[in-house]
């Protein structure tokens, strides 16, 4: 197969993952709406039978309430997968940056949990809209922020900042902490990969020792759209 | 019981029925049917004040009952009830006339509160 057709093959592999993915959480979303509404009749009809003491009725609502509490973050996590996975429906499309940046942090953060990293979010209001693709996008920031938990000790922090110029937008990426890891050659040339794709997509790839910083051109038509 | 009649139409039995006995708990009239084919029949010999509408249902288009619910009386007031984690068959819903909408899981007060607001709007009507 030639390298054109193997390309290809992999964007239909790419669409045909988003979309397993995107039916899946929304079926799971149906599962969870059906515990959500069953935890809400046991604790209405509870409620209204007073068959149990005060302090039971206290006890068992208290279980139902964190049931539905983890039932609620369970959603959530799904929404952003669901929105996740329909990034890759079309390359090109018209998107807040702070939106797709707030669902990659959400799915990344268990990466960085686990190394006792934290991720933090430094968002400008109103951040105007782009038009790029939001799923390369997600790709490089989470290929950026995936090193840095690597190569940082734990107790680090990593801060995801978005700021708007005044052609363009930017993302600075500004790991706080001590470095455990020295660079490899490999990185270098990932970065490289990196820096081409942004390239491609209108804009520019810089790294110094403190941070990382990505600007993003701004259309004339997204210009017009605020998040 | 109080003065709203309730109608939801969700292909999700055990979703819908526990959300309609909840909402009879709560004393509205509160019906649910399970088919995307049975909504415009119900609607017409029911006349319910607002109808809790599921967008993606097998053998018809959420969008579609919606347009007929309204074609039919305009009065009755229409809240989608999504699972999408996008809200663009939502909007769509709203363009085509629905009230509002609220993703599933439902919260109940929310839901609650969507329904006074929707039978507020009718009966200023």
């Amino acid at each position: 197969m030639g390298f054109e057709k193997e390309q290809n093959l992999r964007v239909l592999q790419l669409c045909f993952i988003g979309k397993i993915l995107s039916g899946f959480t929304h079926e799971v979303k149906n599962h969870l709406a059906f515990i959500k509404e069953s935890v809400g009749l046991i604790g209405d009809l509870m409620e209204s039978k007073k068959s149990l003491s005060k302090q039971d009725l206290q006890e068992n609502l208290t279980i139902l309430h964190s049931i539905d509490e983890q039932i609620g973050k369970t959603s959530e996590l799904c929404s952003y997968l669901n929105r996740f996975s329909h990034r890759m429906d079309y390359p090109m499309c018209t998107f807040s940056v702070n939106e797709s940046l707030e669902e990659l942090i959400v799915l990344i953060n268990r990466f960085a949990h686990q190394k006792r990293i934290g991720l933090e979010k430094d968002f400008q209001k109103n951040l105007p809209m782009i038009y790029s693709d939001p799923s390369r996008i997600q790709l490089i920031i989470f290929s950026l922020i995936e090193e840095m938990i690597n190569k940082y000790d734990k107790n680090s922090r990593i801060v995801i900042k978005t700021e708007s110029l005044k052609d363009s937008l930017m993302v600075q990426i500004t790991p706080k902490g001590n470095v455990v890891t020295s660079v490899g050659e490999t990185r270098l040339s990932s970065f490289e990969i990196l820096q081409d794709v942004i390239r491609q997509l209108g804009g520019n790839l810089f790294q110094d020792d403190k941070e990382v910083k990505i600007t993003l051109p701004l259309s004339e038509q997204a210009l017009t759209e605020t998040n | 019981m109080t003065d709203i009649k309730v109608l939801l139409v969700d292909d999700e039995v055990e979703f819908a029925s526990a959300l309609s006995e909840r909402l009879r708990l709560r004393s509205y009239e509160a019906k649910a049917i399970y088919r995307a084919e049975d909504a415009i029949p119900f609607v017409k010999s029911d006349k319910p004040d607002v109808v809790l509408l599921d967008l993606k249902m097998p053998g018809m288009d959420g969008i579609e009952i919606l347009e007929a619910i309204k074609q039919f009386d305009p009065t009755i007031e229409v809240i989608i009830l999504t699972g999408h984690g996008d809200t663009e068959s939502a909007d769509k819903g709203i363009k085509t006339g629905a009230f509002d909408y609220i993703m599933k899981p439902v919260d109940i007060g929310e839901l609650i509160t969507k329904i006074e607001q929707a039978k507020k709007k009718k009966n200023s009507r």
